[in-house]
């Protein structure tokens, strides 16, 4: 493990990283769901933006200390099953109830087709196909919102290089401060982070 | 799991016991509960706002069946906890065990129906008003054959042919076992949960979830055999294979509102504090809206498409009694009652975690509940359904097919059943416990956090 110089109180320190290697962020090592829940509280209270918490299981009251705004994945969920709900709707009475012709890319024509007697605009044989694509819309949204919201897929991340970090799926909890933060400063945040009660702090490399 | 927050729950007798708090509430009910079997002998049996014999059985079944519904949802709640070995619902699951245990007497709403063959009144030969003479044909058409004959041949034929389910000695037979299975089921349970407030035996927990898998296998073939042999032998000659699913939603939807209903309740006279918490409402109107709601609306779909695409007059013709005259407008009020409006108001988060909230969903949702089953009931199946040549012929014949939804003796007879079930629940509760205190998960359920 490096060690670090003590920080001096009341010194700014000097950004001077671009000529060393460029680092990812400052990883801190708890031992206890509860260590990294008040540290959590102070790192919110600190004002920090970019920053995670990562732990082997989930610990309840996290997301409440790290102050996680709610998503807004179940609204674009919602619009999307509604969108997936008129467009099966739209599709099929287009298709079987009526005989306009219009241009979808190229020109097609629906074509009314009475089918064991039923009125050509038939709602209870539409709903499960507008059921389907509601569902379809809404759960492909789901996934893929999550992903790109998380920024996934991606091959790596430099977590992952850390060999300290491998205990985070193991029984040890982390909080992770990004350098591109506004207020991460290598030699304060990292004072800072030793003040939580953090057993180790270490530089995570980019 | 684990969990960091060191659970300190108030298991003191003042947060744990009713007490006298519910007394006031539980001597207004079973009040209001003789006042309105009283007001609905008096309407039903002398015949009064037009009310015929068969409206009064039928309302009593409606009634019985809106009641039953609400202990088997929560009986299946219990043990589907028991069965899935859930830490989080440990704390709700006595309130739950109390409501099902009332099916001990689940017995006392056959005795009309038994009162009926006892009465020894058969048909009328050749006279129409068959139903203005008490005996079973009065409720179910199948216990008559010979005035069906007489009076509905085409249907007659139909249901001859069931004859070999649709008899008396098997009818009770059947009933029998259900009410037995339920008040058995259920009393076990409650008494097994309160054995262990006393000891904490942990092999009690594990006794319960051994039998909770043949329990609901027992469950399931119960309440659909008496979904069939109470609700849908009332038109004899339609089936649905769907129909005991139905019920079984509608069990869910009256009894998860009554569970979520009576642990606000609770909570608002001071008991449960602390121990039962937001995480908790949402989770009940979670299981509210799947069970109460979605699968409500999927099943009642399904069956209705089937129905509909296949368009055998004999299976029609049960739809098409709830599509003429006034009881088209209360199939979509039906619709958007149950499903719609609902489905929208309790779909966020948020609002399953807001207990004012939850409870008006819940007494929203417990209201089409018992609608619903007024809407299985009480309809009848006009007899020109098998014969019509169109569906526009029947839907014009009976343009003026009245619901009766607003005659007084549907609101007598809720208050009196309802009324006194609910006089019976309180007194249940105020006589034990309402949480289990020893349940060897009890720990879960008081840290449970939804993620």
């Amino acid at each position: 493990m490096t060690t670090y110089e003590t920080p001096v109180p009341g010194i700014e320190p000097t950004e001077s990283q671009s000529e060393a290697v460029k680092i990812h962020g400052l990883l801190a090592e708890f031992e206890s769901p509860g260590a990294v829940l008040k540290a959590a509280e102070q790192v919110r209270k600190a004002g920090y933006r970019w920053w995670d918490c990562c732990t082997p299981f989930p610990v309840h009251g996290l997301d409440g200390a790290m102050g996680i705004k709610p998503t807004i994945l179940p609204i674009m969920v919602f619009f999307a099953g509604l969108a997936g709900l008129i467009a099966a709707f739209v599709l099929q009475a287009f298709t079987n109830s009526s005989g306009m012709t219009v241009w979808a890319m190229v020109w097609v024509t629906g074509y009314p087709y009475l089918i064991s007697g039923k009125p050509l605009l038939s709602i209870p044989a539409f709903i499960p196909v507008m059921f389907e694509l509601t569902i379809l819309f809404a759960a492909l949204t789901c996934v893929f919102g999550m992903f790109t919201m998380n920024g996934l897929p991606r091959l790596h991340h430099p977590l992952l290089g850390n060999k300290r970090f491998r205990r985070a799926t193991d029984d040890r909890f982390y909080i992770v401060i990004e350098a591109r933060d506004p207020k991460f400063f290598r030699t304060r945040t990292e004072a800072f982070l030793e003040s939580l009660g953090a057993v180790a702090v270490e530089e995570v490399q980019d | 799991m684990s969990s960091i927050h060191v659970a300190k729950p108030d298991l003191s007798e003042g947060n744990v016991r009713l007490g006298t708090a519910g007394l006031g509430v539980q001597q207004g009910a079973g009040l209001v509960g003789i006042i309105g079997l009283v007001a609905s002998a008096v309407i039903g049996f002398g015949g009064m706002f037009g009310t015929t014999p068969t409206f009064l059985m039928k309302s009593w079944t409606q009634n019985y069946m809106f009641v039953l519904a609400i202990s088997l949802g929560a009986l299946f709640f219990v043990f589907i906890q028991h069965l899935t070995r859930a830490g989080w619902s440990t704390t709700i699951r006595r309130p739950a065990e109390l409501i099902a245990a009332n099916l001990k007497w689940a017995w006392v709403g056959l005795i009309p129906f038994a009162a009926l063959w006892l009465s020894g009144g058969g048909h009328v030969e050749g006279s129409d008003a068959a139903h203005s003479n008490w005996g079973p044909g009065v409720l179910f058409p199948w216990a008559d054959l010979e005035a069906l004959k007489v009076h509905h041949p085409a249907e007659y034929d139909i249901v001859a042919a069931k004859s070999a389910y649709l008899n008396s000695t098997f009818f009770w037979i059947r009933a029998i076992i259900y009410v037995t299975f339920w008040g058995v089921v259920s009393t076990w349970f409650l008494r097994t949960s309160i054995a262990q407030d006393a000891t904490g035996d942990i092999r009690l927990t594990e006794k319960m979830q051994k039998w909770s898998g043949p329990i609901a296998i027992g469950f399931g073939l119960t309440i659909t055999f008496a979904a069939f042999d109470w609700i849908m032998s009332l038109s004899p000659a339609w089936f649905s294979t769907m129909f005991g699913v139905y019920f079984f939603c509608g069990c869910c939807t009256c009894g998860f509102s009554v569970l979520i209903i009576a642990v606000l309740r609770l909570q608002a006279l001071g008991r449960l504090k602390q121990v039962v918490n937001r995480e908790h409402y949402q989770d009940m109107g979670k299981l509210l809206f799947a069970f109460g709601m979605i699968f409500w609306a999927y099943i009642g779909f399904s069956q209705y498409m089937l129905i509909w695409y296949a368009n055998i007059p004999e299976e029609t013709g049960w739809f098409l009694g709830r599509q003429i005259g006034g009881w088209g407008t209360l199939s979509f009020v039906l619709l958007f009652g149950h499903f719609v409006v609902p489905f929208v108001l309790l779909i966020s988060k948020w609002t399953k975690r807001l207990s004012w909230y939850l409870l008006a969903a819940a007494i929203w949702m417990l209201f089409f509940g018992w609608f619903d089953l007024y809407w299985l009931i009480m309809p009848v199946v006009p007899a020109d359904a098998m014969t019509a040549k169109t569906y526009m012929e029947v839907v014009e014949a009976h343009a003026d097919a009245s619901t009766h939804i607003f005659n007084p003796l549907n609101f007598t007879m809720l208050a009196g059943v309802g009324g006194i079930y609910l006089w019976m629940t309180i007194r249940r509760m105020r006589g034990s416990t309402l949480l289990a205190i020893r349940d060897p998960r009890l720990h879960e359920g008081l840290s449970f956090e939804n993620q």
